[in-house]
């Protein structure tokens, strides 16, 4: 108890910043979601050019269902702000919040891929499959990618709120919880593209 | 656990922590705006160019809003992750047009 209370006592306001190893994390971790954005973007630009090749598939206005695209979008949306609430206990210093934040936040995204999985089956059951169409194809290696993201992200806030169990929060600690937030956050910056582009506007036109 | 308690009072006082009014106003204009998108789109019989055009507009905003304040873009000494943002949208619209220009013309 008095080690770990001595720990926090002396913690920093901003711990994931307060080591120059931290702060080269957290940049790192920018620069690679700068190549995230390169990935992510010549995704959807596949995707826009491949979405009228609907072959003899299913039309894309009648296969997509809004509500169960808008539950998504909620989902992944409340749990973006969990995580917000976790950074913010953690500049609070308060692990208990932090790891306390951050179950909803690995929950929800869980309930969202559990969504996502139950929507890609009822798709294939439609005969929307992988190889039906250059549509289709673009559409699974979009959104798939994204569920990919999804389920790393919930890998690795997973055994991060075990290393905060075990060694509680450190200056090495902060910048993993911090940097695994960003990440969390850019999931759902790509998700909005997605809804936008891939659901609501195949839905319009 | 009073001790405790009075350290981090001092670090609130020197630091002052900034309170989770901002983040919950980013979540409700990020909701507000993410009802516009589909209620534009669940509605019909609008003009399609028009939907398009809300999609797009909506998603821009909802997108800077939450790499503001979210992702902390806003906040100081955030320099190099913008510029590394910027980078990777001017790559991937080089790559796009380039990719454009040598499949159709």
């Amino acid at each position: 108890m008095s080690a770990h209370q001595h720990a926090e006592g002396h913690l920093p306001h901003e711990p994931e910043k307060a080591t120059l190893e931290g702060r080269n994390k957290v940049l790192g971790f920018w620069i690679f979601l700068g190549a995230e954005v390169v990935l992510f973007g010549t995704l959807f630009a596949t995707f826009i050019a491949l979405r009228h090749r609907v072959e003899d598939g299913p039309d894309p206005a009648h296969l997509f269902e809004l509500p169960m695209i808008f539950a998504a979008t909620m989902i992944l949306l409340t749990s973006s702000l969990m995580s917000v609430f976790a950074v913010q206990a953690m500049h609070r210093h308060n692990v208990k919040a932090l790891i306390a934040w951050l179950y909803p936040t690995v929950l929800l995204g869980l309930s969202f891929l559990v969504l996502e999985i139950y929507e890609f089956t009822h798709y294939v059951h439609e005969g929307h499959r992988m190889n039906t169409s250059a549509f289709s194809s673009a559409f699974y290696t979009l959104v798939g990618f994204h569920g990919a993201h999804v389920a790393f992200g919930i890998l690795w806030i997973s055994l991060l709120i075990g290393q905060l169990y075990k060694k509680g929060l450190t200056v090495v600690t902060a910048p993993k919880v911090y940097v695994s937030m960003i990440y969390w956050h850019f999931i759902d910056v790509v998700w909005v593209f997605i809804f936008s582009v891939v659901y609501l506007m195949q839905k319009v036109g | 656990m009073s001790e405790n308690h009075s350290a981090t009072g001092e670090q609130t006082k020197r630091h002052r922590v900034e309170g989770p009014q901002k983040h919950i106003i980013a979540f409700i204009l990020s909701l507000v705006l993410t009802i516009i998108a589909f209620a534009a789109v669940a509605a019909g019989e609008i003009n399609t160019t028009f939907v398009y055009m809300i999609l797009v507009v909506m998603a821009m905003i909802q997108v800077f809003v939450q790499l503001a304040f979210w992702m902390h873009l806003k906040d100081r000494g955030h320099l190099f992750p913008i510029i590394s943002m910027i980078a990777g949208v001017v790559f991937v619209f080089a790559m796009v047009i380039m990719a454009l220009y040598w499949v159709w013309w």
